[in-house]
């Protein structure tokens, strides 16, 4: 499952993301979820939360979460402000996320 | 976007955060701030804005010019009314925590920012003065 | 001394100067030719130059206002004027005109004591003032060069393709933070436009390195893998292994090999190519 959030997304709006995103991998049974978010040019530690409760309750049902697409002032700023994306692989492009999935996925 | 050399967005809900760090970062544009700048300074203002709008319920925040012996660069304060901080080293500290979430906001701003300074009332509210330059 | 006694005095002052520009101003480039200061200028330069100058320090103690002294500064630190002189050859030249107006002035008043105090009281701050002006002309123009300088820099972090999909990013000399900000943007810029799987970091060249630019420098090493390139440190040498271990700096997962060909090899392996030949470079 590839999600790919192109507006801005707001406190409430990311909550409501992230729920519907969790939904619908019950609903496909997805072993797999691509966040792609080539597009999101300012992530904060709200963001970051939301990222890390979805690839904890992703994991927990058993799906593999590939985060695609991190602008790099974006992955400067989360560095210096020390978070890390952790329970989550870090690809660089949709190829390599679908290839780490299909590696996972052997195991 | 004009060019107001006083940008202010009050924060009622969570759209006026989003709103906030964008002006913050289009300021930070007509300033002349690179594209990694530019995303400190926003990232900054969307946690000191979400802070505000989380403890506080409100929040105002103020986007300027800063210009200091000919120096120039940024300011953005964020003031509410709200309960204040009561343990500031602490809230300072932050901690590494991985998720995010409230609290941290605090201390990863710190990191991002030239200076930064908060005032704190218990009661009262808190004013967080951030500043980068050029 | 009575407002009204400064400026009857700089009046004064003024127009004598004027009246003997001729002679002092002469006076003036002999000096510095004696001192071999315009051996670079063709006659016409040092005659228009010292005239301009001279007319314009006039015209600051006249007016009181120093904006034609601060452009004329700003036009000889940017090498509008004067380009064949140094700086410190300029300088040299604005100090004997200070000692000539000053050396003349008492010659004129020394019967006067007095009266020769009052006006070297009016005239030695304008010659001061008119010398910090050009000083600090000259300090803008180089903040504003080395500024320029940076920026050119930034352009010149060498990323070298040692294969498909790696690059190595050799770090020489001494690291600031303000280069060691250069160099991150530089690479994470590089990587968000061209495939990279694997970064090469070679710090076999780094001379020196302070704390907070290490801690820049892993952190950007650690961007590098969010965006999904993976991460190298080269060329180790065990006196910098020491200094980062004493410092405290926390290599959890980066890989590290001692020299950059055995980070070829790794990231080869990673990525599962079979290298045949590995050639001298």
């Amino acid at each position: 499952m590839i999600i790919s959030p192109q507006v801005t997304l707001h406190d409430k709006l990311a909550i409501k993301f992230k729920d519907e995103i969790l939904q619908r991998i019950v609903e496909t049974k997805a072993k797999g979820l691509i966040l792609d978010i080539s597009e999101i040019d300012i992530v904060d530690s709200f963001l970051v939360r939301q990222i890390g409760e979805i690839a904890t309750a992703a994991n927990i049902m058993g799906a593999q979460v590939v985060v695609v697409g991190l602008r790099a002032e974006v992955a400067m700023t989360l560095v210096e402000m020390g978070f890390s994306l952790r329970g989550v692989y870090i690809a660089r492009d949709l190829e390599r996320g679908l290839e780490i999935l299909r590696k996972a996925g052997k195991r | 976007m004009t060019q107001k050399s006083i940008e202010v967005v009050e924060v009622r809900s969570e759209s006026d955060i989003v709103s906030a760090r964008v002006s913050a970062k289009a300021m930070a544009e007509i300033l002349g701030f690179g594209y990694m700048d530019q995303t400190r300074i926003a990232t900054a203002v969307s946690e000191l804005a979400r802070n505000a709008f989380h403890f506080a319920g409100e929040g105002k925040v103020t986007i300027q010019p800063a210009d200091r012996e000919g120096r120039k660069g940024i300011e953005i304060v964020v003031e509410d009314h709200g309960p204040g901080i009561e343990n500031l080293e602490l809230a300072l500290k932050g901690g590494y925590s991985t998720s995010g979430g409230l609290g941290f906001g605090l201390s990863g701003s710190e990191k991002l920012m030239d200076e930064f300074d908060v005032k704190t009332k218990i009661g009262k509210g808190t004013t967080v003065t951030i500043r980068k330059w050029l | 001394m009575s407002k009204q006694n400064v400026k009857e005095l700089t009046e004064e002052l003024s127009a004598l100067l004027e009246r003997n520009a001729d002679d002092i101003r002469l006076q003036w480039v002999k000096e510095m030719q004696q001192t071999g200061l315009l051996s670079s200028l063709s006659p016409r330069e040092i005659d228009e130059q010292s005239r301009a100058i001279y007319d314009a320090c006039v015209l600051c103690l006249k007016s009181g206002s120093y904006e034609g002294a601060e452009r004329y500064a700003a036009n000889m630190a940017r090498k509008g004027v004067l380009e064949a002189m140094t700086v410190d050859q300029i300088i040299a030249g604005l100090l004997i005109l200070r000692d000539v107006y000053g050396r003349f002035i008492f010659e004129w008043y020394k019967k006067n004591p007095t009266k020769c105090n009052a006006i070297l009281t009016i005239y030695e701050p304008v010659a001061r003032k008119i010398l910090n002006i050009v000083a600090l002309a000259f300090v803008a123009e180089r903040e504003a060069t080395i500024k320029e300088q940076q920026k050119v820099l930034a352009f010149s972090t060498p990323i070298v393709e040692v294969g498909e999909g790696i690059v190595a990013l050799p770090l020489v000399g001494t690291l600031d933070s303000a280069r060691a900000k250069q160099v991150t943007e530089a690479i994470l810029e590089y990587i968000a436009k061209a495939q990279t799987d694997v970064v090469l970091v070679d710090i076999s060249g780094i001379a020196a390195i302070d704390t907070k630019t290490a801690n820049y420098i892993i952190r950007a090493m650690q961007a590098v893998k969010l965006m999904g390139s993976d991460v190298v440190i080269t060329g180790i040498r065990p006196d910098v292994a020491s200094t980062l271990v004493t410092i405290g700096i926390d290599l959890t997962g980066i890989v590290t090999r001692s020299t950059v060909r055995e980070g070829l090899v790794y990231a080869n392996e990673k990525l599962g190519r079979k290298i045949t030949s590995v050639s001298a470079s």
